[in-house]
């Protein structure tokens, strides 16, 4: 065994091995997904910049490709993370899930190479097929598309196993029943139809209750064991409190999805139904809030993993504000009319992914490298504490500043192109040249190398924190994993 | 089908929405801390939280044309009173799962004030 502080494979279980590689993946795409980011925006500024290139449809695109699939790598390493901790058992099927990983990772990298060397192409069954599927979010081709439920479905395999030999907990049934939706959603967005309004349809399947129904239950399986993993809390309460918060958000977040039929073709009754679970979609927030005070009253933040808990406590803040209050402002189908579309749009959708999930998939890297370390002390008086923090501050406010600067020009969007034009392609114009728009976009940029600040530090923290450090990690007076 | 909010009111829209669910927030925390911390005085601050919220809902359903028909005054009815629920059947559900927890213990902070 190494010594303490040093990074060493035997501190780990074979999943949490796994999971590991995982995250080591999602850093790299995260970093893809800022850069890529940063030229859509220059773009944004300049856009002949790299035109003929490396358009900005293909920026966007792999930006948002990044996203999702960083996000995915994040989900799949923390669920592995914790598979062995909560089953009682090694991971069933481990061999299988390592190929996968291998088998995922290298598809990703196919992939995102295509995207890039062919940028143009014809509209037919062999660009679905081999280059690009086309539709925004999931451009994934046909062969990567079913590539990817294989690999769910083996993920899938490795958890409902290991749970189904093992010790079978709440976490554990709920992460198995949500893997289930998760995989079977995502075959709603693989069909072809030429009918766009019925493509549209059922591609807000796989976006809408990916990400605000499967994912919410999935972080919310991981906000659980980490909250046992930093504050101690009892399993039967963070469980049971589980329980409470998936009823809650499939109670409002499935037929949330209405909000997204108001303006693709569907019948108008989609107005009522949207319009009424929108309005119900931030209880489970007003919710958390009230046990957020209550849980801290009775643990008073006691904790064993600093950088961690602080990401879960971002986590709580950006889920509230990034998908409650930049949801609800512009969710109701009488403004929504205006700003759907618009920078509105990239601005809840930024504070919403990184606040709800991202956050949340650091934590975890946080859980993970303090265990890599050989569970060393990561609570007050950590040597290089400062890096850790100016990371999460950079990252957080550059977050903010971005999602600010989009509001601004989206606001100005929804009122000249929109209202004023009536979304003619004129108006188009117009709203793009306004000095509100372009100051937007100058702000967004600016706060976008903050970001990336940010990351770097994160990056450099995450390979140095708790190198130097020989303490064992504190322990909880009240442990609460098993 | 709906009427949409008039080009005038568009920051109102916006601002009374975000209200909203901000005042619920601060009157879901100010309620929750009134109790934990067993400090009764707070609780008026949190029902004024809640009133802002009120009025917050009612501009936006003004704005946004809610009162026209029946079914979104409906929703504004329904919002009004989850709001206020919510928050003391969250508590209850809080007490109700931290009770093993807590039973040793002095009954102080987690107790539900009647």
């Amino acid at each position: 065994m190494a010594m303490p502080g040093t990074l060493d494979s035997a501190n780990l279980n074979g999943g949490q091995k796994l999971a590991v590689k995982y995250f080591s993946v999602a850093v790299a795409l995260f970093g893809a997904q800022i850069v890529f980011g940063l030229l859509a925006g220059l773009q944004y500024l300049n856009p002949d910049f790299l035109y003929g290139v490396l358009d900005f449809s293909v920026n966007r695109m792999v930006h948002i490709n990044a996203m999702i699939v960083w996000l995915l790598f994040g989900f799949i390493g923390s669920s592995y993370w914790l598979l062995e901790d909560e089953a009682g058992i090694p991971v069933v099927g481990l061999k299988l899930g390592n190929l996968i990983f291998w088998v995922f990772t290298l598809a990703v990298a196919v992939v995102v190479v295509v995207y890039l060397l062919v940028q143009v192409g014809p509209g037919d069954q062999s660009s679905i097929w081999l280059i690009n599927e086309g539709r925004e979010y999931i451009e994934a081709p046909r062969w990567a598309d079913i590539g990817i439920v294989v690999c769910v479905l083996v993920f899938f395999f490795n958890v409902a196993a290991t749970f189904a030999k093992g010790r079978y907990t709440g976490i554990g049934g709920v992460l198995t029943l949500d893997l289930i939706a998760l995989f079977g959603i995502y075959l709603a967005g693989m069909f072809y139809t030429p009918n766009i309004s019925v493509d549209q349809y059922w591609w807000w399947w796989v976006i809408h209750l990916w990400v605000e129904a499967t994912w919410e239950v999935l972080v919310g399986c991981l906000m659980a064991y980490g909250l046992m993993q930093t504050l101690g809390v009892r399993r039967k309460i963070v469980e049971t409190w589980l329980y409470i918060e998936v009823a809650l958000m499939f109670g409002s977040g499935i037929l949330g999805l209405g909000h997204h039929y108001f303006w693709i073709g569907t019948p108008e009754y989609w107005f009522t139904i949207g319009g009424f679970f929108s309005a119900l979609e931030p209880i489970p927030l007003v919710a958390m809030v009230v046990h957020s005070v209550f849980d801290s009253g009775t643990h008073n933040m006691k904790n064993n993993n600093h950088p961690a808990l602080a990401w879960i406590i971002a986590h709580a803040f950006g889920n509230f504000f990034g998908a409650g209050v930049w949801g609800f402002m512009h969710t109701l189908p009488q403004i929504n009319l205006y700003t759907h579309g618009t920078q509105w749009s990239a601005s809840h959708g930024h504070f919403a992914f990184f606040g709800a999930y991202a956050t949340l998939v650091i934590a975890f890297f946080y859980l993970a490298l303090q265990k890599w370390r050989g569970n060393v002390w990561m609570s007050g008086g950590l040597a290089g504490a400062w890096k850790w923090k100016w990371a999460l501050g950079l990252l957080n406010l550059g977050m903010i500043g971005m999602v600010m600067a989009m509001l601004v020009s989206g606001y100005e969007q929804s009122q000249i192109e929109r209202a004023i034009e009536g979304s003619s392609w004129v108006g188009y114009f117009v709203a793009q040249a306004h000095p509100w728009f372009a100051q937007g976009m100058w702000w967004r940029q600016v706060f976008g190398w903050m970001f990336a600040a940010g990351f770097v530090l994160l990056v450099w923290d995450l390979l140095t924190l708790g190198r130097s450090e020989r303490r064992p990690a504190q322990v909880h007076s009240e442990p609460g994993v098993h | 089908m709906i009427e949409p909010v008039a080009l005038q009111d568009f920051f109102l829209s916006f601002f009374s929405a975000a209200m909203v669910i901000l005042c619920g927030a601060l009157y879901a925390l100010l309620f929750a801390y009134a109790r934990v911390r067993r400090q009764p005085r707070l609780m008026p601050v949190a029902y004024l939280a809640y009133l802002g919220l009120v009025a917050s809902v009612l501009v936006l359903a003004t704005v946004a044309n809610l009162f026209a028909t029946g079914f979104w005054t409906l929703i504004v009815a329904l919002m009004l009173i989850g709001y206020l629920l919510a928050p003391h059947a969250i508590w209850h559900l809080c007490v109700g799962t931290h009770a093993d927890e807590h039973a040793d213990e002095e009954p102080r902070a987690f107790r539900q004030h009647s």
